[in-house]
């Protein structure tokens, strides 16, 4: 079995959401209220999921669905809805991390400049094994924005390679290396020490 | 995309027969190309090493996603009730804002522009902007009984579309409302402007003795003068005007040189340059004139209002007297008070007044002792501040700044979760200053109605103060706002009470700047509408939350090779 992830819905799904999407363009108030229902939950959890506070996530979720109210017309029905929603989630959480960190300047990618290591299979094996969905979410929180914020669009929702360079403003054969290196970052975060990432006896 | 050329130097790679780690993982994400991934799971088919690492990595995967798709909290309930909250109710509020709005410019062009129109078109006025037209005719002159009821039905509709928002709930679709509105919109209209109304222009118009015209009479011209009956209003714009004839309605002067010396048996209202009241004005007098005589001949039924350089009185004036003049004559008969602010009063012998005498000017009044005072003149001696004004409005910035400050900051600590939903509502800009607009005036004027009117003064005063308490509080919250826009945004009290004290210090700042009052107009409004819909947020119940989205938990699969 597949766990199904916000981005990736059923056909009945997709023409359901695409019915009201058109209503709600038309100026329905019931249908934009029906598609608000439907995708607050899980637009709210990404953004809680790629910001750093649950009120960050909070208003970054009304502001999201004020900009989709608004966009809407800009809206491609041929595309899933859920796709451009995220999109523009994305777009939303990626300006506001950028913003802040242009203006408080606190944050530093050191991770960019640390050199991938070997992992350990066994040893990975291991620690994914070990670690619960709790302590992820923990790890996660650590995390860079960037490296967060791949993971979230990656693993949450279910974006592709090319649609997670063009959020992230990267080149598409960047994202895995993208990737690759927030993995090490949360799985450093898990072990605390980063005994992980230097394993590597190979 | 090939994996082995995509990710260059990225590890020290020790055995090279081994799969790298970027190659797993594009390939467990089923990035690699067919006849790449092929190799990778023939390779692992073989490589118990590369199996464990792929088998590993795609656990990390599924625990990845499964711990960012698991709902541990709730949705808040900030979140769940917005939708409804804010876009509902604001669509609600915008449809009552612009049905009002249109009625409103409707009933203003059918009532007033149009008849004026074809009126300044026939006096060879034609393409007179818009803007003229609304100061020389409009509603204002129209008469105060006719504003009253506008004012009226203007709160009544106000108040009805509050009593629509309330009971939106039990509408569930917008044609409802819609319908509502139209109705309400139907029954505005409908009223029907004042009809029979009689236009003259002409260099010289006259109105004999013997003329008797029913209905309104708009007349422009050099000289007019009336000498026969009008039964209705008339209104007036000529160097100079002569009504020595009997007027049932109103009078409206725009004149260089007014006369009355008939009979007007309502009001008399007036800009002009002079006006000698020598006959009989059945009810109020007002005028914005440099000179007003109510001559020894003349009488006023009731009140005088007066905003003159100069201000005669030698008939008798039924009411009370209201002045703020340059200088003031009293020598003949006031029935009621006298409210003056002037610099100079002076009564003289024939005088009578049967009320009370309050002066404000910057001279002691020159009263005659002969004339017939019920009491004693009330003297405050006006004192003038222009010298120190540089000191006394920087002194008074200052206070303000500080009074401000310190009730924003009252305001935040007495209150911090309402003061932060306001200034939270304040983002929304449009919605915060349409829904201002709506309870500035929607609000005052039910408390207005709700003390004259049975509803009673006890609830009509409460409702007031706190729309006062509301209209000073717009300040703070909408620095708090910029506070943030400038600072960053904080849900902790204190670094909130800093912001606001910021925005307070540039919003008063501005509004020293010229036309400063415009931004506090802004402002006022901004913040009150932000105050009234995080009051009316705080009074919503508060949607259900919805039911996790996805299942948490999912069993991991056997590792297959990506096709």
């Amino acid at each position: 079995m597949d766990v199904q992830k916000p981005g990736r819905m059923s056909a009945v799904e997709t023409r359901e959401s695409g019915a009201i999407v058109a209503r709600a363009r038309a100026g329905d108030a019931e249908a934009w209220g029906d598609l608000y229902r439907e995708f607050a939950p899980a637009i709210f959890r990404f953004c809680r999921r790629a910001l750093p506070t649950r009120e960050d996530a909070e208003d970054a979720t009304m502001e999201i669905f004020m900009k989709i109210r608004d966009k809407l017309d800009q809206y491609d029905a041929t595309r899933p809805f859920s796709s451009w929603l995220y999109k523009v989630a994305a777009n939303h959480c990626w300006d506001m991390l950028r913003r802040r960190k242009n203006r408080q300047d606190k944050e530093t990618d050191d991770s960019e400049a640390l050199p991938l290591e070997h992992p350990d299979p066994n040893q990975l094996d291991q620690l994914i094994e070990k670690r619960t969905s709790e302590e992820v979410r923990k790890a996660l929180d650590k995390l860079g924005s960037r490296a967060r914020m791949a993971l979230v669009l990656r693993y949450y929702s279910d974006m592709s390679y090319d649609e997670i360079a063009d959020s992230l403003g990267v080149r598409r054969a960047f994202v895995g290396v993208v990737l690759l290196r927030a993995r090490h970052e949360l799985r450093q975060a898990l072990e605390g020490t980063g005994a992980m990432a230097a394993g590597g006896a190979r | 995309m090939s994996s082995m050329s995509s990710p260059p130097n990225y590890h020290e790679r020790e055995a090279p027969e081994h799969l790298d780690e970027m190659t797993c993982m594009l390939y467990l994400e089923r990035q690699l190309e067919r006849t790449r991934a092929l190799e990778v799971s023939a390779h692992a088919q073989d490589c118990a090493t590369c199996r464990t690492l792929l088998r590993a990595m795609e656990r990390e995967s599924r625990l990845l996603t499964r711990a960012m798709l698991e709902e541990e909290e709730p949705l808040p309930a900030r979140i769940a009730a917005f939708q409804q909250r804010v876009h509902r109710s604001m669509q609600w509020i915008w449809m009552v804002v612009f049905g009002l709005a249109a009625t409103a410019v409707y009933a203003m062009y059918t009532g007033y522009i149009e008849p004026w129109e074809q009126r300044l078109e026939q006096a060879g006025f034609g393409g007179t902007s818009l803007l003229s037209l609304l100061i020389f005719q409009g509603s204002f002159w129209k008469g105060w009984q006719s504003m009253i009821s506008l004012v009226e039905i203007l709160a009544l509709v106000t108040l009805g579309g509050f009593a629509v928002l309330a009971a939106r709930r039990h509408f569930r679709r917008g044609s409802a409302l819609a319908l509502v509105l139209t109705g309400l919109c139907a029954a505005f209209v409908s009223a029907p402007p004042a009809a029979a109304t009689e236009f003259k222009s002409g260099p010289s118009i006259q109105i004999s003795k013997d003329e008797t015209i029913k209905g309104d009479v708009y007349a422009t011209g050099q000289e007019i003068s009336v000498d026969g009956t009008i039964d209705g209003d008339l209104y007036v714009w000529a160097q100079e005007a002569t009504v020595r004839g009997h007027i049932t309605g109103d009078v409206f002067l725009f004149v260089q040189t007014g006369r009355i010396e008939g009979q007007v048996d309502g009001n008399v209202r007036g800009a002009c340059n002079n006006v000698t009241i020598s006959g009989t004005v059945g009810r109020n007098l007002m005028t914005w004139t440099q000179v007003i005589n109510v001559d020894s001949r003349g009488s006023v039924g009731r009140s005088v209002t007066s905003f003159s350089q100069t201000l005669g009185i030698d008939g008798k004036v039924g009411g009370d007297l209201f002045v703020f003049n340059q200088s003031t004559r009293i020598a003949g008969k006031i029935g009621g008070n006298i409210d003056e602010k002037s610099e100079t009063l002076t009564i003289e012998d024939t005088a009578e007044v049967t009320g009370s005498i309050k002066f404000e000017g910057s001279r002691e009044p020159n009263v005659s002792k002969k004339a017939k005072l019920a009491s004693q003149v009330q003297f405050t001696q006006h004192v003038r501040h222009r010298n120190e004004f540089g000191k006394t409005s920087a002194f008074w910035a200052v206070v303000l700044v500080v009074a401000f400050a310190l009730y924003g900051m009252m305001l935040f600590l007495i209150v911090p979760s309402f003061a932060q939903e306001a200034t939270a509502a304040a983002e929304n800009v449009g919605a915060s200053m349409g829904l201002g607009l709506l309870v500035f005036f929607g609000v005052l004027i039910g408390a207005m109605i709700a003390v004259v009117t049975l509803v009673g003064m006890f609830v009509g005063l409460s409702t007031f103060f706190l729309w006062a308490i509301a209209v000073y509080a717009a300040q703070p919250i909408v620095g708090a706002l910029l506070g943030q826009w400038i600072l960053g945004r904080t849900t902790h009290t204190w670094p909130l009470i800093g912001r606001m004290l910021v925005g307070v210090f540039l919003i008063r700042v501005c509004t020293l700047l010229p036309h400063g009052w415009i931004l506090k107009v802004v402002v006022t409004l901004w913040g009150l509408g932000a105050i009234s819909l995080a009051l009316y947020r705080r009074f919503q119940p508060v949607a259900p939350v919805q039911a996790p989205y996805v299942p948490p938990s999912a069993p991991l699969t056997p590792l297959t090779p990506a096709v």
